[in-house]
């Protein structure tokens, strides 16, 4: 089993589920036509995305407790939080689609349409919620809770938009042992053309300081 | 009870090397004082540390010859996953060992802090603008006037040095879009009325040989001279020699120079945890040296100065202050200002880049990261910023105060046709234009208050102590200035011929350019050491008076650093 598969298999089933359901609800794979490839229509959850949020909020926090600084993993209760949140906004009455009622069991949140989701996470960052009845550490601090849907969202777009998916076979090992497989898929989305050592795009300089004797002159 | 003729470990201490302390030290250096510097995080592209992400290497380093270009730019190889992940990349504010999580700060607000550890601090991905402060925003408000600040200014510029940004297609575009609405040209460095202008930037001028073919590009990167490859923020790589970077970030501008002088050591991977002080019988309390600990091994060591410079940040200084038991200053942490920073882009077509330009895109990953800019003295600047997909997709659609835009969308008549978040298939749809967006930065002229501040957790620790805390909400004149600077953003980019426009309402907790935390004149005298702890000095953004007026305060903290390495050397050591 190589690394990733590894630290996949740690994460629990219910957590893997919440997260893929936030991804794709973010960037949504497209419809494939006659003007978009297949490649060109992967979405995030094709990136292989939520593992990689996963993996930032399990790597995210270290405090002291006790007597020696302690790892805190974030991404089981951050699943816990987004699915307390569906919950609550099912209970509300607010959702615009019926959830599948098979996934419900095992995940509110992924049982949700994609446009439910997005209301659920608008919904803790408005804290329109009771934060008692969220899970620790966001209990009773919607500060924490609103950076947190924030996150969610950013972080998902960088590590979608980034090279982070084409790590491929390494993507989940420790920063410094991951290789590039391929030219990373979101890139030729965007059409950026990689990293490279320069480009001959020089059109002229509208000024220039010129130094003399300790002073500058503009020209 | 302090021995006054006891021996010390050195003349001076700093702590932190970025934008400040790198400058502090190096200026020390040269007037002959024996200066060793602390620094938390890595150190990239020495030969003392081979592997610094990964295993601890050696101690010290005081040799110019130690540094090698190898290293660093197998280590800065651009790719902005592996660079600027905050949890996890070679750009954080961490220990060096990248298996470790960063150091922890409480938000409980939505943003996120982009400071660095390692030598050259945040500098290693800063835009490298330089600009000076407005005089608007010094005379009669700080404690020294802006011409007390002008001949420390100009040393420091011809130090990094600093240049007017080339045009490429993306200044080109922002030029049109400026001088459509009205702005003028102001060929200045010391900016009193608003106009547009090319960003004064600490990036070597392009190579003289980029548009000659018959260099590989290849060729050209290994040589002196910027090659527009766009990487700013990722890790420019370009150049010949650690001290030839392109991007002069001090890891490869002040730093080198320091260690020329022969009289500077800096030990990365050492986190100060305290600072030590006595009584002296004349002085009063005064600073004698540092606690810190090794990142790596978590050793405790202890080092002593007869001065000690703090350059550690506009959190970290205070934090310090605070863990260290030191008089108590209502104004220690107080008085936070970040530019309350804004982002403003345009999706341009195809059709009308070539009749503008003739060119069918924005080329946003080509040239300085930021090279062109509006400055209105008393409001704040808008600045052309363009950087790699991953880092654009979040700062332009997934970072907002505002919300999700289809959730909220923009109230009718305002000049942008998205306010917020975008997600989900619009997202997608967008991100295919990033070629022909142009995306460009607010900063604006924050407003100094009191309630604004760093603060120390009083139940949660990390290794180095009690963590702090950040609380910041913008006054009411903030958010004004910021709203009619995203105003004229929006029109620039609309008479550049953008045909939509998307306001993020950047989170007002996302820090960029934090200041003013230990205020010149609150918490030091004009000369930046300490009212009440004599002999502690202070060399960050954290002693400016305020947020300068909105331009990057880099240049203005490394101008005020050799002004403090002057002062410290007349009044210690003549």
């Amino acid at each position: 089993m190589h690394p990733s598969a590894i630290y996949a298999a740690t994460v629990d089933s219910h957590t893997f589920a919440t997260f893929r359901a936030l991804v794709e609800a973010i960037i949504p794979d497209s419809p494939v036509s006659a003007t978009y490839s297949p490649e060109l229509t992967a979405g995030a959850a094709d990136l292989c995305i939520h593992e990689y949020m996963i993996w930032e909020l399990d790597h995210s926090l270290s405090l002291v407790l006790g007597f020696g600084l302690t790892d805190i993993p974030l991404s089981c209760s951050t699943a816990g939080l987004l699915n307390v949140g569906a919950v609550h906004l099912a209970a509300s009455r607010q959702l615009q689609h019926p959830p599948n009622p098979l996934l419900w069991e095992s995940g509110p949140f992924s049982a949700m349409s994609r446009n439910d989701r997005i209301s659920v996470l608008a919904m803790l960052e408005q804290g329109n919620i009771d934060p008692g009845v969220l899970p620790p550490p966001y209990r009773n601090d919607l500060g924490f809770t609103r950076y947190m849907i924030d996150f969610l969202n950013r972080q998902t777009m960088f590590g979608n938009y980034s090279e982070w998916s084409a790590y491929g076979t390494t993507r989940l090992r420790t920063p410094t042992e991951r290789r590039l497989e391929y030219f990373p898929v979101s890139w030729k989305q965007a059409e950026y053309p990689g990293v490279v050592p320069g480009y001959r795009a020089l059109l002229g300089y509208m000024l220039t300081i010129e130094r003399k004797g300790g002073e500058s002159t503009i020209v | 009870m302090y021995d006054a003729d006891a021996m010390f470990d050195a003349d001076v201490i700093v702590i932190g090397s970025g934008g400040g302390g790198a400058v502090a030290a190096k200026e020390l250096g040269e007037a002959g004082l024996k200066v060793l510097v602390l620094e938390a995080g890595p150190w990239y592209g020495n030969k003392q540390w081979a592997n610094p992400n990964s295993e601890r290497g050696g101690e010290w380093s005081s040799d110019y010859k130690d540094l090698d270009v190898g290293i660093y730019k197998k280590i800065f190889n651009a790719y902005e996953n592996n660079m600027n992940d905050l949890v996890s990349g070679v750009f954080r504010f961490g220990p060096a060992d990248r298996r470790r999580t960063p150091w922890h700060r409480v938000m409980r607000q939505k943003g996120e802090i982009w400071q660095l550890s390692g030598v050259g601090g945040t500098t290693q991905l800063y835009w490298s603008q330089s600009p000076r402060a407005f005089p608007l925003a010094v005379d009669n408000i700080w404690p020294i006037s802006y011409r007390e600040l002008v001949p420390y200014y100009e040393k420091a510029e011809a130090t990094l040095p600093v240049q007017f940004a080339p045009t490429t297609p993306k200044e080109e575009l922002f030029y049109y879009g400026a001088k459509k609405a009205g702005w003028p040209l102001i060929p200045t460095l010391n900016v009193t009325t608003p106009g547009y202008r090319p960003n004064p930037n600490a990036i070597l001028p392009t190579n003289e040989h980029l548009m000659d073919q018959s260099y590989s590009l290849e060729q050209l990167s290994n040589m002196e001279g910027c090659t527009l490859k766009g990487n700013c923020v990722n890790g420019c790589t370009t150049g010949s020699s650690v001290d030839k970077i392109a991007k002069r970030s001090t890891l490869v501008s002040y730093v080198p120079l320091a260690l020329k002088t022969g009289n500077v050591a800096i030990r990365p991977n050492s986190f100060v945890i305290k600072l030590l002080t006595a009584q002296d019988p004349k002085e009063g309390l005064r600073a004698t040296g540092v606690q810190f600990r090794d990142t790596w091994t978590g050793e405790i060591g202890e080092l002593t100065a007869r001065t000690v410079v703090m350059a550690a940040g506009c959190i970290e200084s205070p934090r310090l202050w605070l863990n260290s038991g030191l008089p108590y200053n209502e104004w220690v942490g107080r008085g936070l200002t970040n530019h309350c920073f804004d982002w403003v882009a345009g999706v341009f077509d195809e059709k009308d880049l070539m009749s503008i330009m003739g060119l069918p895109a924005v080329y946003p990953y080509v040239g300085h990261t930021s090279g062109a800019r509006v400055d209105i003295p008393g409001t704040g600047i808008f600045q052309v910023s363009c950087l790699s997909p991953g880092l654009m997709s979040f700062l332009t659609y997934g970072f907002s105060e505002a919300g999700y835009d289809a959730l909220n969308p923009p109230e009718p008549g305002a000049p942008w046709d998205i306010h917020g978040r975008v997600v989900g298939p619009q997202l997608k749809e967008l991100m295919m234009n990033y070629s022909r967006t142009m995306s460009i930065l607010i900063l604006t002229d924050d407003e100094t208050l009191y309630r604004n501040r760093v603060q120390i957790d009083p139940l949660l620790k990390d290794e180095n102590g009690p963590i702090p805390i950040m609380h910041y909400t913008p006054s009411p004149k903030t958010l004004k200035r910021r709203d009619q600077l995203a105003r004229y953003a929006s029109e620039t980019l609309k008479q550049a011929g953008a045909r939509k426009i998307i306001r993020s309402d950047t989170p007002f907790g996302s820090m960029i350019h934090l200041e003013s935390t230990m205020r010149m004149g609150y918490v030091t005298d004009t000369n930046c050491e300490a009212y009440q702890v004599r002999r502690l000095f202070i060399a960050d953004n954290s002693v400016h008076f305020n947020g300068i007026g909105g331009p990057n305060p880099t240049l203005t903290t490394q101008a005020l650093a050799t002004r403090t390495a002057e002062k410290i050397v007349t009044k210690y050591f003549s």
